[in-house]
């Protein structure tokens, strides 16, 4: 049962050659088929179909009580579905204990072994898993290396700052060669400053190991936006959006994707007509806009206009753009930024820009400009209910 | 918080160190000034000497010492075996059936120590098993009384044990057999050192029991001090309590500087 | 989320060997206690001679001396707990809320004394409050009296102070635990809205305190229900308590079917008390009853 890797003559492994042995280990999805969970009468997670492709990184978002953890926690083992099945790879690992699974976990509060100092808590899997001794040598400080945790090895959790222990619990995490790696909101319980540094190097390990796939779960959009391939956003125990990233931003698939990814400004419009080339006009009142309909909206029907607080602005970039006229109700000067809220015929408008040198007073009246191509249409009611 | 002032302060303070002096002090001082008394008629005594403290730790008091040592850590010791044993196991049970036996696991702490010396004399003092007057019922005894306080101890700490340890312990590969040996026992190891602890002290301090089930060979320092007091030789009972008193405080003072790795805060 | 994600839910599955670990510490609890217990029961109804009867019980029963001795268990427990509750409150609140020094070394102390034996103080008290002891002595020299004036230690009172002092901590570990949970917050600002001491112990302290005083209360009932090192010691003739007539009955008296039938009414009111505390932790929750 232990893999072929963890018997090997070692010799001190660098960094960059780990990326050299990575075609040792197989690069495996994880597949979710109709996955639910239930506890009772209590539906956890309803019907999830999900795949992760082989080395990629899929983040799942939503808010408490999503069912996103639940989903992370159902492919290490430590939730059994009711019904579905889960793969890793080729293999269907539903009624697979969590110590066979070959996977590694991070949680958002490290869990590191406090008894054990650092190289003996990356070095943990590999002896639980039976490895040899020079392996084991020559892995630890190799993964130590990769988290840049090397001269920490023999420090005690609790000699440790936050970071500098969640580096170590992923150090683990990846010394016993993982397929997959599961990630549970790892950045949450650090501080802001270190939370952005940690997203860097996150990215950076990634890049290092390329055929690692990676399931992230966060409440955070600016994480899964930096580092996941894919986005999956969770409500209620439903997957109601999936898609890349950039598609997912650009061209989100309801109201709820349209406003937990990103800030998103949501006009209610009618009458839509297609004007081909995936574009559509409709009518907001007297005015007429038009935008994307990359979701294939029928003619006739109404929707929500999606605008992104940041492509308003207050000069046309083009002749034949959208316009909207209203009136200034707050302006908050954030520093690098100004936000400007606009009343447009009873609907809030947010619009984003560099410090002004005069801002606009409350109670004046604006107009701002937003090209077809940076608007989208957002279906009113989601699909699949 | 509640008093502001400085005299107010000052006052709760003194009010405070008397009562305590007086409630807990008193009896203590009292006991080791009895214990080095050679003779007290007064208010206080006339004569100091230390011979009631050379009797103590010679011929019958001192096997007793001895005897209650043995007991002590012998009991404690299958008492923590048995109660962190009946604690693991109970983790995993289901809510109601973990309820249920949590209750029957205390229950022995309920009931007064005579009744279960009287039980065990009723149950143990005819063939095939007899029991009655030998050594091994006095630990049975004490083991009976003391589990309950290991099982509750060492199951408050593995209730306070994230469960995110053992999850990545075992997503890391490893067993529950070698999961329990490395990650959950090493975690809970001050909980188990203060379960052994408060059962040794209630082992040494044990009467109600012991005093039903005792066979003349194997008398504890508790019943040798009721002996004596009883005989009306106080000042021994008293030097004799004192050399109880500090034994118990020096292993449980020993046991609490073990140093323990772990601190699962 | 998390938590409940923690469970493990075994949904559909068969359940698993890990089931029978609990076999061997039920299989040595029952042999070693139930089974006595049961053949107490036995011993009871059944007596010396076989046949189950209640006559063993109705005899004991009518008997004065068990009488007596009910009448003394019941009221020193219920004299020590109330005496408990009440000093262990006024300790805990001093030591918690007038910012004390040593607070932390008190606590520590309280423990310690736990750890000793409970007849300690009973001995002790013969040296202080005898007819030959340190006030008696102290007071007769002090008021020229011949005979020693204070003469409660050979009463139930004796035994209801020695008490007093040996469960008191089992009141105040629970106290000072519920109110390390009180946010100093709460005191300051009652004070700022012109609250004064006692008002806030009466409306803040004591609210929150409630569910450790009648967790730790009831545990009190029952340890001083079960005492036996203290009455002992104390040794007074007519100050009998339950368990001390059973060690009489049985090693005494070598009447072992009377000494089964009391303990058997002893077991059974302690058993009675010990739900009462279940049921008071279960009703507060451990947290707010200081207990966890």
């Amino acid at each position: 049962m232990i893999p072929a890797d963890l018997l090997g003559a070692g010799s001190a492994i660098s960094a960059s050659a780990v990326a050299a042995a990575e075609p040792a280990v197989r690069s495996s999805g994880i597949g979710f088929e109709d996955v639910s969970v239930a506890y009772g009468d209590l539906v956890v997670l309803d019907s999830l179909t999900l795949t992760v492709r082989p080395g990629e990184i899929v983040a799942l978002i939503g808010p408490s009580g999503s069912g996103k953890t639940t989903a992370l926690r159902a492919v290490a083992g430590f939730v059994r579905p009711v019904r579905g099945r889960i793969t890793i790879g080729t293999r269907d690992v539903t009624n697979v204990a969590p110590h066979a699974r070959n996977i590694g976990m991070v949680v958002q509060n490290y869990a590191l072994f406090p008894h054990m100092r650092a190289e003996e808590n990356v070095a943990f899997g590999l002896r639980a898993r039976g490895a040899a001794a020079d392996v084991i040598r020559a892995r630890v400080p190799e993964c130590l290396r990769m988290v840049g945790m090397a001269s920490y090895a023999k420090r005690f959790p609790r000699e440790l700052s936050g970071g500098q222990q969640q580096r170590v619990a992923i150090a683990r995490a990846l010394a016993i060669r993982p397929q997959v790696l599961l990630l549970d909101e790892p950045l949450s319980a650090l501080d802001a400053q270190i939370r952005r540094s940690m997203l860097d190097e996150l990215a950076k390990l990634h890049r290092d190991l390329p055929s690692l796939t990676v399931l992230y779960v966060t409440h955070d959009q600016t994480e899964a936006l930096t580092l996941a391939n894919h986005i999956g956003i969770m409500r209620d125990g439903r997957l109601i959006a999936f898609g890349s990233a950039q598609s997912l931003y650009r061209y989100p698939p309801n109201r709820f994707s349209a406003e937990f990814l990103g800030r998103a400004n949501l006009l209610p419009v009618q009458a839509l007509t297609s004007t081909g080339a995936g574009m559509a006009r409709v009518r907001f009142g007297e005015e007429a806009l038009a935008a994307r309909n990359h979701h294939g909206l029928p003619d006739g029907g109404d929707c929500l206009l999606c605008v992104r607080p940041h492509d308003l602005r207050l000069h046309p970039a083009e002749e034949a753009g959208n316009r909207l006229t209203g009136t200034v109700r707050a302006v908050q000067w954030q520093g690098d930024m100004q936000n400007v809220e606009l009343d447009v015929a009873g609907h809030v408008l947010r619009l984003t820009c560099a410090p002004m040198h005069e801002p606009p007073a409350p109670g004046a009246s604006l107009t701002v400009h937003f090209s077809a191509a940076e608007a989208t249409f957002v279906p009113e009611m989601q699909p699949g209910g | 918080m509640l008093v502001w002032s400085r005299t107010g302060r000052a006052s709760t303070f003194a009010l405070v160190a008397v009562l305590f002096a007086l409630v807990y002090g008193l009896p203590i001082g009292v006991i080791a000034l009895a214990s080095i008394s050679g003779q007290w008629n007064g208010v206080m005594p006339s004569q100091l000497t230390f011979v009631h403290y050379a009797n103590a730790l010679r011929g019958d008091s001192f096997e007793q010492l001895r005897i209650s040592l043995y007991t002590g850590i012998i009991a404690s010791g299958v008492a923590l075996v048995s109660g962190t044993w009946a604690a693991l196991a109970l983790r995993t049970r289901r809510r109601l059936t973990r309820r249920a036996l949590d209750a029957v696991f205390f229950i022995p702490s309920a009931v007064p120590s005579v009744s279960v010396g009287l039980g065990l004399l009723v149950a143990f003092s005819r063939p095939p098993v007899l029991l009655n007057g030998t050594t091994l019922i006095v630990l049975i005894a004490h083991f009976v009384l003391i589990s309950a306080f290991t099982y509750g101890n060492v199951s408050a700490g593995l209730a306070r044990l994230p469960a995110d340890f053992e999850q990545v312990a075992e997503s890391l590969g490893a067993r529950p057999f070698y999961r329990l040996r490395r990650v959950t026992l090493p975690l809970v190891t001050p909980y188990l050192i203060a379960a052994f602890s408060l059962s040794f002290a209630l082992s040494m301090g044990e009467l109600g029991a012991t005093v039903m089930v005792y066979p003349p060979g194997w008398v504890t320092m508790p019943v040798g001090i009721f002996a004596l007091s009883d005989r009306g030789a106080i000042f021994d009972a008293a030097a004799l309590t004192m050399v109880l008193a500090a034994s118990t405080l020096i292993v449980l003072l020993g046991l609490s500087r073990i140093p323990t790795k772990a601190s699962a805060h | 989320m998390a938590d409940l994600a923690i469970a493990l839910p075994r949904s559909g599955e068969p359940p698993s060997a890990g089931g029978l670990w609990i076999v061997p510490p039920l299989l040595a609890l029952a042999a070693l206690f139930f089974f006595p217990l049961g053949l107490i029961v036995r011993q009871a109804l059944a007596g010396d001679s076989g046949a189950v009867s209640l006559s063993h019980f109705t005899e004991v029963l009518g008997s004065g001396q068990f009488h007596d001795a009910l009448h003394h268990t019941i009221v020193i427990a219920v004299s020590s707990t109330a005496g408990c509750l009440v000093l262990g409150f006024v300790l805990s609140v001093l030591i918690t809320f007038t910012p004390f020094p040593g607070g932390k070394l008190v606590a520590r102390l309280i423990d310690t004394f736990i750890a000793l034996p409970t007849f300690l103080v009973a001995l002790s008290f013969t040296f202080i409050y005898g007819s030959a002891g340190i006030l008696n002595e102290s007071l007769m020299r002090l008021l020229h009296v011949e005979l020693p004036p204070v003469d409660f230690l050979y009463s139930q009172w004796g035994v209801i102070l020695s008490e007093i002092t040996v469960y008191t901590p089992f009141v105040m570990r629970p106290l000072l635990a519920a109110f390390s949970l009180i946010e100093p917050a709460q005191i300051e600002v009652a004070s700022s809205l012109g609250a004064r001491s006692l008002r806030i112990v009466g409306r803040i302290i004591l609210p929150a305190a409630l569910p450790a005083l009648v967790a730790g209360g009831s545990l009190c009932l029952l340890l001083t229900v079960n005492e036996f090192g203290i009455v002992l010691f104390i040794g007074a003739k007519d100050v009998i308590t339950l368990p001390l007539l059973i060690y009489d009955k049985a090693i005494q008296q070598f009447d072992y079917t009377a000494a089964c039938v009391i303990a058997a009414i002893n077991v059974a009111l302690s058993l009675c008390l010990y739900s009462l505390y279940r049921f008071v932790v279960m009703y507060f929750g451990g947290r707010r009853a200081g207990l966890v």
